[in-house]
């Protein structure tokens, strides 16, 4: 039904452009379209998978994922690359060389923002801090309290990005680091109840800021069947309004596709996450249409 | 008038921009898989390469021979592969545990969980322990009082999994779950405190073995379990490893 509604405000927009004079932009509706490409636990993994691997053969790989990336941003240049943490540890490449080589070609790709997962402290808060040098990207957590480790004013709780117009709220969310990391690994980094920073968040980011746009970088997992009221990306969804879009990790979760959830103000929202390794890469596109018009408030999710 | 009405018009766009809201009307939303169909971008694997190398270089040191595959899941709650990785590790960390407190570790223990691959037969390289051993986990001795060791031997004999214990222990476990143990070949003493040799990452309670957390004492050796198991290696010309008495299931 708004699918119908959608095509039909295009058809007719399309009529009016055609019997273009020179006033008639003014009444058009303008589009926008903004690509949302990501990324979660890709663990080091550099290279593609062996041939002979028994679950991922010949799967993944950066120097793909770059031609795959790029040949997207050729269709629309206005597209974001996030990451949704555990970008440390897995292979040999982080242990001899620390997430340098990580962190170059993710600045390489263009990555615009990452947060951060467990995985990412395996080097100490220290090792995480001594790579950001070699990473020409922004790390949100809005979470984790960093003001008294060396990350301090290093990661902001979220980040705005204009693109074409349209004003995109970036923030990230971490997962319990107690009995999950040494604590000498994450020093005095404190973690804040995810659920209430992501309603504050989502408020932020939607009323002061008036993004177009909020994106959660979620590294708390997909879904926790044995402990279902643990928090979680679905839980999360559930229970926030105004954000657009979940990015999640740390699960490793294999989605068959992105899932729609209904939000606390019963609207539709995206939750996703792409498994690990760098194997896949999710994409989400979001058209906007310029109006003044109250009553179209419709949206339509497609996966 | 041609002109004066574009600047009118554009103007008009201008502020109308302003004002106007951006709605939302339709989200799509896929998962892409990164197979060889895709092209590997040469500048991307320029960056690598000298990582690569570097790498490969080290990795294919061989260190060890193994004469005999060596896997974690050959025996019954212990494992060849199990032992011989308590083992090492006691030993190593023994030497500096007596070196700065003048005492003895009495056993290890780690969790079956933590050993990540297996080693096949044939020349052992760098690769192995990165392989059994990924992540950055460091040897610490708890000093336990021996309820806590009562709990430690109830979770291993509930959890039935084959957790590495170090060839200081002996028990034997009944069917009726009831059990006995030595070490040391000691009778196991339950007013002693006994100092346990495990990673930092289960002493902060991983894999739920909370007997670890709130230790009389705790002391960290900084020793990497993965730099451990290279020293290890790097020492000995062949892996030996069995399976023994220090777990029997009656």
């Amino acid at each position: 039904m708004e699918r119908r509604k959608f095509l039909h405000q295009t058809a007719a927009a399309a009529i009016l452009t055609s019997v273009g004079g020179l006033t008639l932009p003014s009444f058009t509706k303008k589009k926008k379209h903004i690509t949302i490409l990501h990324t979660n636990d890709t663990h080091s993994r550099i290279e593609p998978f062996e041939a002979s691997h028994h679950r991922h053969a010949n799967k993944g790989g950066v120097a793909r994922r770059a031609t795959l990336v790029e040949s997207i941003r050729k269709e629309n240049a206005n597209t974001l690359l996030l990451d949704a943490g555990d970008i440390f540890q897995g292979t040999p490449y982080f242990n001899y060389f620390g997430g340098e080589l990580e962190f170059k070609l993710m600045s390489m790709l263009k990555y615009d923002v990452a947060t951060i997962g467990n995985h990412d402290f395996d080097n100490s808060i220290e090792g995480l801090y001594k790579q950001l040098p070699n990473a020409n990207f922004d790390f949100v957590s809005a979470n984790y309290n960093f003001k008294n480790t060396v990350l301090d004013t290093h990661v902001k709780p979220y980040k705005i990005i204009l693109k074409d117009g349209v004003k995109i709220g970036v923030f990230g969310l971490g997962i319990q680091l107690e009995a999950l990391v040494d604590p000498k690994m994450y020093k005095e980094t404190e973690y804040l109840d995810p659920l209430e920073i992501a309603q504050d968040m989502s408020r932020i980011l939607k009323e002061e800021e008036h993004c177009d746009l909020v994106i959660c970088l979620s590294h708390l997992g997909y879904f926790y069947k044995r402990n279902p009221t643990k928090i979680s990306d679905l839980n999360l969804a559930k229970n926030t309004k105004n954000i657009d879009l979940i990015i999640g990790g740390h699960t490793h979760t294999f989605l068959p596709k992105p899932t729609i959830v209904r939000n606390s103000a019963d609207k539709n929202m995206l939750v996703n996450q792409v498994g690990a390794y760098g194997i896949n890469l999710g994409r989400v596109d979001f058209y906007f249409d310029e109006n003044n018009n109250k009553s179209s408030e419709g949206t339509t999710i497609l996966v | 008038m041609k002109k004066a009405l574009l600047v009118f018009s554009l103007l008009l766009l201008f502020v109308g921009c302003e004002k106007k809201k951006l709605h939302l009307v339709k989200t799509t939303a896929e998962i892409i898989t990164i197979d060889s169909t895709f092209a590997e971008n040469p500048a991307y694997k320029k960056l690598i390469a000298p990582y690569k190398n570097k790498m490969i270089t080290e990795i294919n040191t061989v260190i060890s021979y193994a004469p005999k595959n060596i896997n974690r899941y050959d025996g019954k709650l212990q494992s060849s592969l199990g032992n011989l990785l308590a083992d090492l590790c006691y030993e190593r960390a023994n030497v500096i545990f007596k070196e700065r407190t003048r005492k003895e570790i009495d056993f290890s223990m780690f969790n079956y969980g933590g050993i990540r691959a297996s080693i096949s037969k044939g020349t052992v390289t760098n690769k192995n322990p990165f392989e059994l051993m990924p992540f950055e986990n460091s040897l610490v001795v708890v000093e336990l009082s021996g309820k806590k060791v009562a709990e430690l031997v109830d979770y291993f004999i509930k959890n039935k999994s084959a957790h590495p214990l170090s060839k200081n222990i002996e028990l034997l476990i009944n069917t009726d779950k009831s059990y006995q143990l030595k070490i040391n070949n000691q009778k196991f003493d339950l007013t002693e405190n006994y100092f346990v040799l495990t990673s930092d990452y289960l002493q902060s309670g991983g894999d739920k073995m909370d007997f670890f957390k709130n230790p009389i004492s705790l002391f960290k050796t900084d020793y990497k379990m993965r730099h451990a198991i290279i020293d290890e290696f790097k020492s000995l010309d062949t892996l030996r490893t069995s399976l023994d008495n220090r777990v029997i299931l009656n």
